[in-house]
């Protein structure tokens, strides 16, 4: 199930330049460039000749020229040269994705191009702020986009998968934990009041008391979490919103469906302490990614289940409220998105 | 008199939030006390369909939506108002008594 008039992240910024990146996004194959003045472009990875992905051509000035017969694209996909032939049928033209460069990401809109407004655009400004030092990164992940957002709105399971990092049991058991509802958004907010701090938490915070701990997951349509997370000693006032001499940082993650069983995880890490501190910023991303690493060993081992089995029966706990309330938002958006394609099908 | 007894104090009127259950226990049993408007209630707080905290669910209206499948109850009554839980929850006495909230034991 994919949900299409979204922005997704479709690259990292850098990725993207003068040899063409072919990447596949919601199951379509597309070719990512630069024209010569870095404008970024996105279309469709098959020539509408013999089909050969585009990403084996190469570029000849703005245009992109087919590996197999030589056909040249420019950047609105529209074939502008067939060698040996001078007239070019008006179908010869790709599909074009409507592109957005923010945030050190390329991002990219599978739906409708009528509705592509980047104003819709998810804020994931932490990421390029010089109130915050961040870093992030990409991860290639072999299982379904929804058990990545299932991971991050249940961090339980931090006190299980990571217990060597970001988790402590503290997590699981001394919790409180409040789950908030709108139309479109999903907010879990958990406090672990006079408990200890976990592993990366004393080495980044350096904190040699209890802390008040807490992690505010928010959620939005299809796949963006945007986790506020942080730690404070104990009884400085954080639950009542008085942050000091403590840590906040940001965990940051954009999920885009590759196939029905793999994904793209894009994810960064912000903080807002010494963010100047390259070293620091570096400390803090190699924690989290140790962290998620093992969270991927948990999703394609999960994935390899679920191919064996497809739809068993599941036990729901009590931790699983914020999962739950985002997939029925996420069923309810595909079945909008559904209804509204046949209404114009229908036309 | 016997009766008197029967109250155990569970709570303070102020650790009850408007828009949220407050779990307590009474004699070891789960409940969870809610205000409605001006009134206190107190019903048990686990769902009888797969054993969720009805405190950690949606309260809306007089009612309160399990946090996991959906099922609605009534506050004030405890009676079963949609699925798939299929039994009503008990509901307890409630008193408020100068700032504190008391329960009875049925």
């Amino acid at each position: 199930m994919f949900l299409r008039n979204y922005w997704y992240v479709a690259a990292s910024a850098s990725e993207v330049g003068r040899k063409p990146l072919a990447r596949i996004i919601l199951g379509e194959p597309v070719v990512f460039f630069r024209t010569e003045d870095g404008a970024p472009v996105a279309f469709e990875d098959r020539c509408v000749h013999r089909h050969l992905p585009l990403s084996m051509g190469k570029l000849v000035g703005d245009r992109l020229q087919c590996h197999y017969h030589g056909l040249q694209y420019d950047r609105s996909g529209q074939c502008v040269r067939i060698p040996g032939q001078d007239r070019i049928p008006p179908n010869a033209k790709v599909k074009a994705y409507p592109v957005v460069e923010r945030y050190g990401w390329l991002w990219i809109w599978m739906g409708d191009p009528a509705l592509a407004d980047p104003a819709k655009i998810t804020d994931f400004h932490w990421l390029d702020d010089a109130n915050w030092g961040a870093k992030s990164s990409y991860l290639y992940v072999n299982a379904n986009w929804q058990l990545i957002v299932d991971n991050l709105l249940d961090l339980t399971h931090l006190a299980f998968v990571h217990e060597t990092t970001i988790g402590n049991s503290a997590l699981a058991e001394h919790a409180t934990v409040k789950v908030t509802r709108a139309p479109n958004n999903v907010v879990v907010t958990r406090w672990i009041i006079d408990q200890p701090a976990p592993p990366t938490f004393v080495k980044v915070g350096g904190f040699t008391s209890n802390v008040d701990r807490w992690q505010i997951i928010d959620f939005a349509p299809p796949a963006f979490l945007r986790l506020d997370v942080g730690a404070t000693p104990t009884g400085t006032g954080a639950p009542q919103g008085r942050r000091v001499g403590g840590i906040t940082m940001r965990n940051l993650n954009a999920i885009t469906p590759e196939t029905e069983k793999t994904s793209h995880y894009f994810w960064g890490q912000a903080h807002d302490f010494d963010v100047k501190n390259a070293v620091l910023t570096e400390k803090i991303f190699e924690q989290i990614q140790t962290a998620f690493y093992e969270d991927v060993a948990v999703f394609t081992a999960q994935q390899r289940s679920l191919d064996l089995i497809p739809d068993p029966p599941q036990l729901d706990i009590n931790a699983d409220t914020g999962v739950i309330q985002a997939r029925r938002i996420l069923a309810r958006l595909h079945e909008e998105e559904q209804a509204a394609l046949h209404a114009t099908a229908a036309e | 008199m016997a009766d008197t007894e029967e109250w155990r104090r569970v709570a303070a009127l102020s650790d009850i939030p408007a828009d949220a259950g407050f779990p307590v226990t009474l004699g070891g049993t789960p409940i969870a006390l809610y205000r409605v408007e001006d009134a206190v209630h107190a019903i048990d707080d686990v769902c009888p369909h797969a054993f969720a905290l009805l405190s950690q669910g949606f309260v809306e209206g007089g009612t309160v939506e399990c946090p996991l499948h959906q099922a609605c109850f009534e506050i004030a009554t405890g009676r079963c108002l949609s699925g798939p839980a299929t039994v009503d929850l008990r509901s307890y006495a409630v008193k408020v008594d100068g700032g504190d909230v008391y329960v009875r034991a049925p």
